[in-house]
């Protein structure tokens, strides 16, 4: 929000530096956003006199110019404007003067003849038409008025003058006009304020006998004011009222709408002028819309109605939405002659939800949604009258209406000093809270004991108790006492809860194995989802919805953290990163199961991907079965897993029955859609099942001092024969000595024969209380041998 | 020529002949020269037989004398030339040590979590428990219990995505303490970490889903003295001694009084520069007395009990941190820029 500093200096005066005033307001809790001289662009131009004006002789349209700027001697300034002629007052850009756009005025020749400044219009120096009355674009500004020759235009158009741009917070509407930013500032700045006393004179009559009003609905409007002015002489408005509205990026219309918009900026009530005759019926009804009711609005769009829409209307049908936007029928114009002023109050979520539905956003609907006090109401509407009066617009009609159900007497708020003073951690008095709250206009200030007793003004809608009082009070103190002080009372332990702990553990593992952590929003499209090609029952498949998402591709909350995965390594494969390993921990969305609360259910994930020179299928199992192993989880690998994986190489980690880990190479086809190398891996571990099954570390068990005894054996096996289950067959074989045992070597080719391969194991054997001899071993490998054959055929390679 | 002339002529012949010895295998062969069987000097001592059995040990000793002297002549040129080898051998072992090489890879944490580690670390320090909670909340838990009630103005800040009417993707973790008040009793101190989505469309510095990390502590007289000396604590443990926050007045429906919080700037260390527009503060955090209402809603007894409550946004302290101009990066997962981190 905009407004002139000249314009609040006249309530309260500022008596600092504009970069002081921002700060000073700000650690008051008024937010500046910035201070901005407005005739930054409209230096060095002054008044001068045209003295002579003669044709330039190598022009057809250009004018040779003597121009009188107060100086000792004129200046001869060459001009093209056609208004230009002896003896007018215009604005004069001296030679070095700034104007808008970073135009800069430089002694010249033009076609031969010395010019040294230039003459100016009203857009050239940043002088709209609607603040100085010109002929605007079309020539020179002219000056109606006498003003001293060599005179800085800015003082005449009231451009030597600062404009703050303010942000008010959520909870301070009222702050959203001059008498509240001046209230603000006479307490920040402790200077005196001083804001118009509010007097009408009428000119008899009643207003019963131009207008009826009738409110229907209190609860979506709970107060609703008027009062009518007769006679009405629609004019421009002065220079004063201009030049406010200009500061304040408005543009200035005519005597009473600016007066219906000065008062909206000076009281932040926003107000609308009727033209009385053109109500039908000279009738004002305020009342909710029927169903099936449609409205055009003043900016042409059609509107369907809904009953919580609340319109205004006349005798005939809806002119208007309160609150709003008014409508055509009633605007103000040259030829109006009887005005009605309406002030009123609407509820503010009413308004939102209707201005939101008709896509509407109003300066009007801006403020009634933020909120704007019933109790200021007449006040303003008051203001509006006076200012009639002022500006001799027209004469106030006896009366007035005033529409409410009830309303709240000022309730006092009791508060605790001493609570006060404990929870801002400040030492602060109770002649101090008094001496503060007085300064914010609060009424009924007293302090008995440690009772303090107040009653916020009538503008102050969020000051509801102790704590607000606590605020108000801090924030007159200052909030740089606020010292810094140790948290005292019952000592807490503090720590991690178990998925954070559990998530660092596993962050030091993937570290340690070189792969990097990266994150990616929440949201999926359909479509990625879809294209996993999973069986259309699988709950993965159903995901939750958004009713409000950003756009297609963010749809829906992920039920599996693959396509991400896919699409990050596609990522930097495109980019060119020839080795990419990462891993994302993430929420899985299932929607197909609601928790007691109606919640769906949430379960951390772990994915795990990679491409890259050897980085192969085995490459990811290994990381997930070392994750497995190092949470002391058994598993057994299972082939076989879900359509995005290459059938032949993808397997689950399987804890009994419980799938720990999905994995494998991405199917060739997925891998060619993303463009992704085609040894791509992948492995999702369910975090949820992995910790319910993890085992903590327990009791270390004794090594053993005696020797190792190490036997190879050679066997050959169909080559369809899966190794896993071979290995687990030998360990069982091999019984309790058996401390190791790896395979070391498969081998094919014609000395095996076709369709088999040797595959060549280490057994390692160790007792706890002996070196163990071939006595001890012949007997085991027997066994080995015997129960490998049996189960898999499998001989001994000679 | 006497016995001890010859033994001093085979001496030096054999002497001349060690010098020009090169491997250990000449050196070998020069030993049976001289105390082979047919050596030279094992013919002398077949010489003493022909001498007087007065002469016989004086000269039997010398010539014992002279063999050792000639063995260890022998001893001490060959571990010269065993020397010699393996120094050449380790000479011939000699590689380019500047040789370029994969370094072992070592993976990193993400940027935003290297942030969070940071802050949870330092608040664990000082007693907070970490809690957490759903990411998808009831309005109730969102909005309701923090006094921002249905058709608020308040809830325009915070875009919020739907799921349904009493659904929504929740806009900030405080949820998780409403959850907290309502099931353990005072003193609490907690933190509470997460995702948080808001309606925002993506650019270099907005996106719709990023990171919070929220602080709560009620108990009987908290001040807000200790909210600032709690987050003093913070950030001094996270960026040096020498930061101070200062407190400005702002506005949040959960809290009362509210403060927006300022940070000496990072970067110049108060100084002034481009990061913090000269000011030499940057705005880090909001907080502020927990509302009365807010605790009352929660089922704690506002005038017996205290509290305050303060919101970090994570990517803005990783942004800070790391001179991360563009929010998107945290969200590419692109090696190039993940692997700058350690």
């Amino acid at each position: 929000m905009k407004i002139s500093m000249n314009w609040i200096s006249r309530y309260a005066p500022i008596t600092v530096s504009p970069a002081e005033y921002e700060s000073r307001m700000i650690m008051c809790g008024t937010g500046v956003e910035g201070v901005e001289y407005l005739g930054a662009e409209c230096e060095n131009v002054v008044v001068g006199r045209v003295l002579t004006c003669r044709d330039h002789e190598n022009s057809d349209h250009l004018h040779v110019c003597t121009v009188d700027v107060g100086a000792a001697e004129p200046l001869q300034i060459v001009c093209g404007a056609p208004n230009v002629k002896e003896g007018i007052l215009v604005p004069v850009a001296l030679v070095g003067a700034k104007l808008p756009g970073g135009h800069e005025i430089k002694k010249g020749k033009l076609r031969g003849v010395e010019s040294c400044g230039m003459l100016c219009s009203g857009p050239e120096i940043g002088v709209p038409v609607e603040l100085y009355p010109s002929v605007g674009d079309a020539g020179l500004l002219v000056f109606n008025e006498e003003y001293a020759l060599g005179t800085d235009v800015r003082t005449i158009f009231g451009l030597d003058d600062y404009v703050a741009d303010f942000e008010i917070l959520a909870n301070r509407p009222d702050c959203l006009c001059a008498w509240g930013i001046a209230r603000e500032t006479s307490a920040a700045l402790d200077t005196p304020l001083t804001l118009p006393e509010i007097s009408v004179k009428y000119a008899g009559g009643n207003i019963r006998d131009h207008v009826s009003v009738r409110v229907d609905d209190y609860s979506r409007c709970p107060r609703y004011a008027s009062r009518v002015i007769k006679n009405v002489r629609v004019a421009p408005s002065p220079m004063w009222l201009r030049q406010v509205l200009h500061a304040a990026g408005m543009r200035s219309i005519n005597n009473i709408v600016d007066i219906t918009n000065f008062v909206m900026l000076e009281t932040g009530h926003p107000m609308h002028a009727f033209d009385l005759d053109k109500v039908r019926g000279r009738q004002i009804i305020v009342r909710t819309a029927h169903e099936g009711e449609t409205l055009r609005t003043l900016d042409g769009k059609d509107h369907q109605l809904q009953p919580t829409d609340l319109l205004i209307c006349d005798a005939e049908g809806p002119t208007g939405l309160a609150g709003i936007m008014g409508g055509e029928e009633s605007e103000i114009t040259d030829a109006t002659t009887e005005v009605m002023f309406e002030c009123a109050t609407f509820d503010r979520a009413m308004i939102r939800v209707s201005a939101r539905r008709m896509g509407i956003r109003t300066e009007s609907s801006g403020r009634y949604e933020r909120g704007v006090s019933e109790k200021t109401i007449m006040k303003a509407l008051d203001r509006a009258c006076q200012l009639i009066n002022e500006l001799d617009a027209g004469d106030v009609v006896e009366g007035n209406y005033d529409y409410y159900e009830k309303l709240e007497a000022p309730k006092p708020i009791t508060c605790s000093v001493r609570r006060i003073a404990t929870r801002t951690g400040v030492n602060i008095t109770a002649d101090e809270m008094v001496e503060a709250l007085n300064k914010l206009c609060f009424e009924n200030v007293s302090v008995d004991g440690d009772v303090l007793t107040v009653t916020a003004p009538d503008y102050r809608q969020d000051i509801e108790g102790e704590a607000d009082i606590c605020e108000e009070v801090l924030r007159m103190a200052g909030y740089d006492r606020i010292p810094s002080t140790r948290l005292r009372g019952e000592s807490t332990q503090g720590g991690m809860n178990p998925w954070m702990a559990r998530k660092e553990r596993l962050r030091k593992l993937l570290s340690g194995f070189g792969y990097d952590e990266m994150m990616t929003y929440s949201f999926v499209s359909k479509k990625s989802i879809a294209a996993l090609g999973l069986d259309e029952s699988d709950p993965r498949m159903q995901p939750l919805m958004l009713r409000n998402p950003l756009g297609e591709d963010t749809s829906c909350m992920r039920t599996t953290l693959a396509p991400d995965m896919m699409r990050i390594l596609a990522g930097n494969y495109n980019q060119g990163n020839a080795v990419a390993m990462l891993y994302e921990f993430g929420t899985l969305f299932d929607a197909t199961r609601r928790t007691a609360e109606g919640l769906v259910t949430e379960s951390p994930a772990l994915c795990v991907g990679a491409y890259g020179s050897g980085i192969d299928f085995y490459t990811v199992r290994g990381v997930a079965e070392a994750i497995c192993a190092y949470e002391g989880v058994d598993v057994k690998v299972v082939a076989g897993g879900d359509p995005y994986y290459h059938p032949g190489r993808c397997a689950r980690l399987m804890h009994g029955d419980t799938c720990i880990a999905a994995l494998g190479q991405i199917h060739p086809d997925r891998a060619a859609a993303l463009d992704l190398p085609e040894q791509t891996v992948l492995a999702e571990i369910d975090m949820t099942a992995l910790y319910a099954a993890a085992q903590p570390m327990g009791q270390v068990s004794p090594i053993s001092r005696m020797q190792a005894v190490s036997r190879d054996i050679a066997l050959v096996l169909p080559e369809s024969q899966q190794l896993g289950p071979v290995m687990d067959t030998i360990r069982a074989a091999a019984g309790p000595m058996l401390e190791d045992v790896k395979l070391f070597d498969i081998f094919r080719g014609l000395q095996v024969g076709p369709g088999l391969k040797s595959c060549a194991f280490s057994l390692t054997f160790r007792s706890a209380d002996k070196t163990l001899t071939e006595d001890d071993l012949a007997p085991v490998m027997k066994k080995v041998l015997k129960q490998t054959g049996d189960s898999y055929g499998a001989v001994i390679r000679g | 020529m006497s016995i001890k002339e010859n033994i001093e002529a085979i001496r030096a012949e054999l002497e001349a002949e060690l010098e020009k010895a090169e491997n250990g295998k000449l050196v070998e062969e020069l030993r049976q020269k001289v105390l082979g069987r047919k050596g030279t000097l094992t013919a002398l001592r077949r010489m003493l037989g022909g001498l007087s059995a007065e002469e016989r040990p004086a000269m039997g000793q010398l010539i014992n004398e002279g063999c050792e002297k000639i063995g260890a002549l022998l001893d001490a040129r060959l571990e010269k030339l065993q020397a010699l080898e393996r120094e050449q051998k380790l000479k011939s072992e000699t590689i380019d040590v500047t040789e370029p090489r994969e370094l072992p890879r070592v993976g990193v944490p993400h940027p935003t979590t290297l942030a969070l580690q940071e802050v949870v670390s330092a608040l664990t320090g000082l007693g907070f428990d970490i809690v957490e909670g759903p990411e998808i909340e009831l309005d109730h838990f969102n909005f309701e219990l923090l006094n921002i009630p249905k058709n608020h103005p308040a809830r325009d800040a915070q875009d919020t995505f739907y799921v349904d009417d009493n659904i929504v993707l929740r806009t900030h973790t405080s949820p998780v303490q409403a959850r907290t008040m309502l099931s353990r009793k005072p003193p609490i101190r907690i933190a509470c970490p997460g995702r948080v989505y808001r309606a925002d469309e993506v650019d270099a510095t907005h996106s719709p889903v990023f990171h919070q990390i929220e602080g709560l502590v009620i108990d009987k007289d908290v001040t807000m003295g200790d909210l600032k000396g709690t987050l003093d604590a913070l950030f001094k443990k996270l960026y040096g001694d020498d930061v101070e926050t200062r407190f400005r007045p702002s506005f949040s429906p959960f809290t009362e009084p509210s403060a927006e919080v300022d940070l000496t700037c990072i970067s110049c260390r108060g100084k002034g520069c481009r990061m913090c527009k000269g000011t030499g503060w940057i705005e880090v955090l909001g907080c502020g007395m927990v509302n009365p209402k807010v605790l009352e809603m929660c089922g704690i007894d506002p005038h017996e009990y205290s509290g305050f409550a303060f919101g970090i946004g994570l990517e803005r302290i990783t942004m800070l941190r790391y001179g991360i101009k563009d929010m998107r990066l945290l969200y590419e997962g692109d090696e190039r820029f993940l692997r700058q981190f350690r």
